[in-house]
């Protein structure tokens, strides 16, 4: 036992007191965050294309009232051109074609044009016989504001039928969204946000994902290392080679603790700054600044809850954060993080100890870690669609996925006993396949030579 | 004298190739064991069964009389022939853990180890990282390695393999400086002029099997075969009654030298007489096989008596 501590204690120490994890544990919150924000700005921005596609727009019914679309394209060519890009079309400039259907064509053929958009129904009410002539396939998207644009035209037209004008016709949707409120078994209502929860949720999944993969593959690289530095005979004649794998596995996932308490601390410390730094402006007396996240932790009543929805977005947002079920929360991402790692860190570590080169790592990590890739998927689909759906549910028993879904479910509220009983699977689990690692690591780590094959590996488990 | 280490019968397979065929062998408190024999002939299994890396599948190893167990490996210190050191850890730290590994406390450790790098002159590389050491200087590392916990056994797979020579002697020193201070050692090597300076007793394993074990002493005499040599200024000639073979040869300064293998009813004293009355002798010399000689020689009778018994008779080639 004293060994599983002397090698935790290296393996701790050596990749503490490295630089680049220093470094990674500063700015890794920084390319963290840059990387959300990047991928959210390309999300929402769209495509790099910026020119503006002009499509012919024309209805082929002869006598349906040709003022109302030629009304439309002139509001669009005017909107695209007083916003640039940012019109209510996106980057689409509606012109009426010209009436002989050939010349049309022609001019989609030749390019002078994008495309050419020919409504086959006089009051949009069916889109059967519209169809979109265009040279290039277009994209998803291009077709979904095609498709909207059309849509719209044809509530508003139905509108207009009634005499109403567009801006009553704006005035009449309903303004804001609905807020949940969610009832507790002993008669509470709070707030309540999907958005938020789902956001939580698959960001602590992420989180669960990228570690598993990071420190994950430490192990197995340490195991290499040993292996191919030929260090590792000195140390098995006189460390018990389970409790070498152990002490690999431990340490290394002290590492992430660590690195994750130094992330949450920083994070906690940048929060308040910024927190205390604002409000200390606006109303608070510099000496009582230090009281500021204090406050913020303690619970707050209906009432003050109401006030700070009404002051905006801004602080009502710090209400819905306010009714998260931390412990929990954090109470599953720890367990299932740390039990996910085990799991799989027992994994990579056998494999460190199997190949020789790192070339031939390839062949033995697919299949292990393409069931963590399938946790992630289904946790970025279903979880996010039904939390409380049966493939939810069974996903997050299933020990290999289980780290992944069930963190992404955690801010909707588990039952304790499902939360329980997968976390016993996967501990469960951890221990088989520790047992099963620990049985090629005692062999592989002295294999050196050819390459090894799944037939080896399991004559070593035998 | 108590035996420090002792396998009886020991027998591993991997499979169907049989890498330690009931070995028996035993390394006597303060003395220094050699293990020879050709590549593959089993001495890394062998060892690596005495520094607990692998278990036997038959046979017993015994450590100071008791069954040889994990714990024993506290007592030990091992350096594979494959061997190397964690290259972005310093000196000092990697010292401190092999200590600690091997069962010393902390303070002990550190104490040990400053009194290693004191003795090997290697204060001043303390903190340095082993991928900025000299190779020389990683390989007095790697032998600290194993001695700085002080054990009574020392095990060393080819020790001498990828030294220099000057740092190959400093290791012949420090193994004889271990065995004098009542430490053992047992070491496998390809070198013979290592084997007859430095063991107390050595043993030839060839495909897994023991050929041959003994004090050096001992060895060397039972391969004595009667061989003399003997030096004249000008050639002569010996009585055929006397001698099975005998060889000439002239050296570079112009003198004659006979080897002769004499009958084995004649004493060297006999000999002697006879060699006098021939001409006027200037060399006697009694020719006692040197370690090499011997090693080849049974290596190669083993090979011999190995191949007898693996032929396969003629009925058998036939084709069913």
């Amino acid at each position: 036992m004293k060994n599983i501590w002397v090698i935790f204690k290296r393996e701790y120490l050596s990749r503490v007191k490295n630089k680049t994890f220093i470094i990674m544990t500063f700015l890794g919150p920084v390319l963290m965050v840059g990387f959300y924000a990047s991928t959210l700005y390309i999300a929402t921005k769209g495509s790099d294309d910026k020119r503006i596609k002009n499509v012919y727009v024309s209805q082929m019914i002869p006598f349906i009232n040709d003022t109302l679309l030629s009304h439309e394209v002139a509001n669009n060519s005017n909107k695209a051109k007083k916003n640039g890009t940012e019109s209510g079309l996106l980057n689409t400039l509606l012109i009426l074609a010209p009436s002989n259907k050939d010349s049309a064509i022609e001019h989609v053929k030749r390019g002078s044009v994008d495309g050419w958009l020919s409504i086959g129904d006089y009051d949009f009410s069916t889109l059967d016989s519209t169809n979109y002539y265009t040279l290039q396939t277009p994209s998803m998207i291009e077709m979904e504001i095609l498709n909207k644009w059309i849509q719209d035209r044809a509530v508003q037209n139905a509108y207009s039928k009634l005499g109403l004008r567009e801006s009553q016709i704006d005035s009449l949707r309903s303004q804001g969204s609905i807020k949940t409120k969610e009832l507790s078994k002993d008669g509470n209502i709070s707030d309540s946000s999907s958005d938020l929860k789902s956001g939580i949720g698959f960001g602590l999944a992420f989180l669960v994902y990228l570690f598993i993969f990071i420190y994950g593959s430490m192990v197995m690289r340490s195991a290499m290392e040993e292996k191919t530095n030929r260090i590792v005979e000195i140390i098995v004649s006189s460390v018990n080679p389970f409790h070498l794998m152990m002490g690999k596995i431990l340490g290394v996932a002290a590492v992430g603790l660590t690195q994750f308490i130094a992330w949450i601390v920083l994070a906690i410390a940048l929060i308040s700054g910024i927190s205390s730094f604002g409000i200390g402006q606006q109303k608070i007396e510099p000496t009582s600044m230090v009281n500021v996240p204090g406050a913020m932790g303690n619970s707050l009543s209906a009432q003050q809850i109401e006030t700070i929805q009404s002051t905006g977005d801004a602080h009502s947002l710090l209400a819905l954060l306010e009714n998260l079920p931390y412990f929990q929360i954090l109470a599953i991402f720890l367990l299932f993080f740390i039990g996910g790692y085990l799991l799989y860190s027992s994994f990579f570590a056998a494999i460190g100890s199997a190949v020789n080169e790192s070339s031939d790592v390839q062949q033995f990590m697919l299949p292990v870690s393409l069931p963590l890739v399938f946790g992630f998927i289904i946790a970025q689909s279903v979880a996010l669609k039904s939390p409380h759906g049966i493939l939810a549910q069974v996903f997050s028993m299933f020990p290999l996925t289980s780290p992944v879904v069930m963190v992404v479910r955690a801010p909707f509220g588990v039952p304790i006993s499902e939360i329980i009983l997968s976390a016993c699977i996967l501990f469960a689990s951890f221990f088989l396949m520790v047992w099963v690692s620990g049985r090629i690591y005692r062999i592989g780590i002295l294999s050196y030579g050819k390459k090894p094959t799944w037939k080896d590996l399991w004559k070593w488990i035998r | 004298m108590a035996n420090v280490i002792e396998t009886s019968s020991v027998f591993k397979a991997y499979g169907e190739q049989i890498v330690s065929k009931n070995i028996s062998i035993a390394v006597a408190e303060g003395s220094i064991y050699g293990l020879l024999g050709p590549n593959g002939a089993g001495k890394t299994t062998l060892i690596r069964m005495l520094a607990t890396i692998t278990q036997p599948d038959r046979g017993e190893i015994r450590f100071m009389g008791e069954p040889l167990r994990e714990k024993h490996s506290q007592k030990m210190g091992y350096m594979p022939e494959e061997r190397g050191l964690y290259k972005k850890m310093t000196v000092a730290d990697q010292l401190l853990f092999f200590a600690e590994l091997r069962g010393f406390s902390k303070k002990d450790a550190q104490t040990a180890v400053k009194k290693w790098l004191h003795r090997m002159d290697m204060m001043e590389w303390a903190k340095k990282k082993v991928e900025e050491i000299s190779k020389g200087m990683a390989q007095k590392v790697q032998f600290v390695s194993c001695v700085l916990h002080n054990p009574q056994l020392l095990i060393l797979d080819e020790p001498f393999s990828g030294f220099d020579p000057v740092n190959a002697d400093l290791i012949k020193d420090l193994i004889l400086e271990q065995r004098n201070a009542g430490h053992s050692i047992i070491f496998s090597t390809h070198r013979m002029d290592n084997v007859e300076s430095l063991c107390d007793r050595l043993g030839i394993i060839h495909n897994g099997e023991k050929v041959l074990d003994g004090t050096v002493s001992e060895i060397r005499r039972s391969h004595f075969k009667g061989a003399f040599e003997l030096g004249y200024h000008n050639p002569v000639f010996f009585p055929t009654h006397l001698i099975q073979t005998s060889q000439m040869r002239e050296t570079n300064d112009g003198k004659f030298t006979y080897t002769i293998q004499t009958n084995s009813a004649f004493s060297p004293q006999d000999l002697l007489q006879e060699g006098m009355k021939a001409g006027e002798l200037i060399h006697f010399s009694e020719l006692i096989p040197s370690i090499h000689d011997i090693f080849v020689e049974t290596v190669a009778q083993a090979k011999l008596e190995s191949n007898e018994s693996v032929s396969i008779p003629p009925s058998k080639l036939i084709a069913p």
